[in-house]
């Protein structure tokens, strides 16, 4: 694919924009790259859009030959801090959706948490595999059948048939009863870790399970060196700030969900 | 047909996290940089901190900004 879509002047220059793969976009200044735009698809069937340019002209010229090849509605990220880009996407159209908070979130301090009853944690790396696999596809079927992935800020990543639990070493399970019914996935990044997803069954919830998922968790990564985790959560969560800000995590930056439909 | 090309790449460490989702970077050559977040970096919710080694590519227009292209692992 290498179709020409549009001409524009920027300082002085003439920008070409040229799709140059299905989902690639490219903006040449004579024979160099100055401006670059992606569309990929999430696995929760949503289309989301890239742009990287040096000029706001280019930005625009790129937004609108995207915006033309491509079916609404579609998305983007945006760091809330990032007041250019923000507005290149604001001016091709785009409103935000959502807000997601990041939680930075020490590891120390929250010291032993009671478990809940009949509740026992087993460390990141020590769930079994199939138990997970299972619990992974409950949790999942419990949020499509209810708010669903795209009121959720962790990136749902789905492997070969459509698994998502990718590295089952990431995870910590709580169990009751000899039953998974909560997971929290966590990768250590050298200083800080992420927290990329803590769920618990539906009907295992309000009974401190999450808590206690997060404490046992934070206090391996203390154990470890690591002093800071962090994790994004979606404005309109309830639950999910109420556990967070619970255990002394306190806002950074956010991001922005925008869509144009 | 002419290969189109990038601007140039270079390896850098990032010395501070500044306001506006910006980074200063400071390059191989010993030269500081004011380096944005690439679509892709932010797609995969890397996090960029103080210290990280990245490669960024430079500005085309200016020299003194770039942008973070990858986040080294170690």
């Amino acid at each position: 694919m290498n179709s020409l879509h549009s001409f524009s002047g920027v300082d002085e220059h003439a920008v070409v924009v040229t799709r140059v793969a299905e989902r690639h976009w490219h903006a040449l200044d004579d024979d160099l790259v100055v401006g670059r735009g992606e569309a990929w698809h999430r696995p929760d069937g949503r289309t989301f859009l890239s742009i990287d340019a040096w000029h706001g002209p280019v930005f625009d010229r790129l937004a609108d030959a995207m915006l033309a090849d491509l079916p609404r509605p579609l998305y983007t990220v945006v760091d809330e801090a990032d007041l250019d880009v923000t507005s290149h996407w604001e001016r091709a159209g785009f409103m935000t959706r959502r807000r997601e908070w990041e939680y930075l979130v020490p590891t120390a301090g929250l010291g032993r948490v009671r478990p809940s009853p009949g509740v026992r944690i087993v460390a990141v790396g020590e769930a079994e595999e199939g138990p997970l696999r299972t619990l992974d596809r409950v949790l999942r079927a419990e949020v499509e059948a209810t708010v669903g992935w795209q009121e959720l800020p962790a990136e749902v990543l789905a492997g070969p048939d459509g698994d998502t639990v990718l590295d089952p070493s990431k995870y910590a399970v709580a169990v009751h009863s000899d039953q998974y019914v909560g997971l929290v996935r966590v990768v250590p990044v050298r200083r800080q870790a992420r927290i990329g997803l803590i769920a618990v069954r539906a009907d295992m919830r309000r009974r401190g399970v999450a808590r206690t998922l997060l404490a046992q968790v934070l206090g391996s990564l203390h154990g470890r060196g690591i002093e800071l985790a962090w994790a994004e959560v979606n404005e309109s969560n309830g639950a999910a700030l109420a556990l967070f800000e619970g255990i002394g995590a306190r806002r950074g930056s956010s991001n922005l969900e925008l869509v144009l439909g | 047909m002419a290969t189109a090309t990038g601007g140039i790449q270079l390896e850098g460490t990032v010395v501070e996290c500044l306001r506006n989702a910006t980074f200063r970077v400071e390059l191989q050559n010993g030269h500081k940089v004011l380096a944005h977040i690439s679509g892709k970096i932010r797609k995969n919710y890397i996090k960029i901190l103080p210290y990280d080694r990245v490669l960024v590519e430079m500005s085309p227009y200016d020299l003194t900004r770039a942008r973070i292209l990858y986040r080294y692992r170690t």
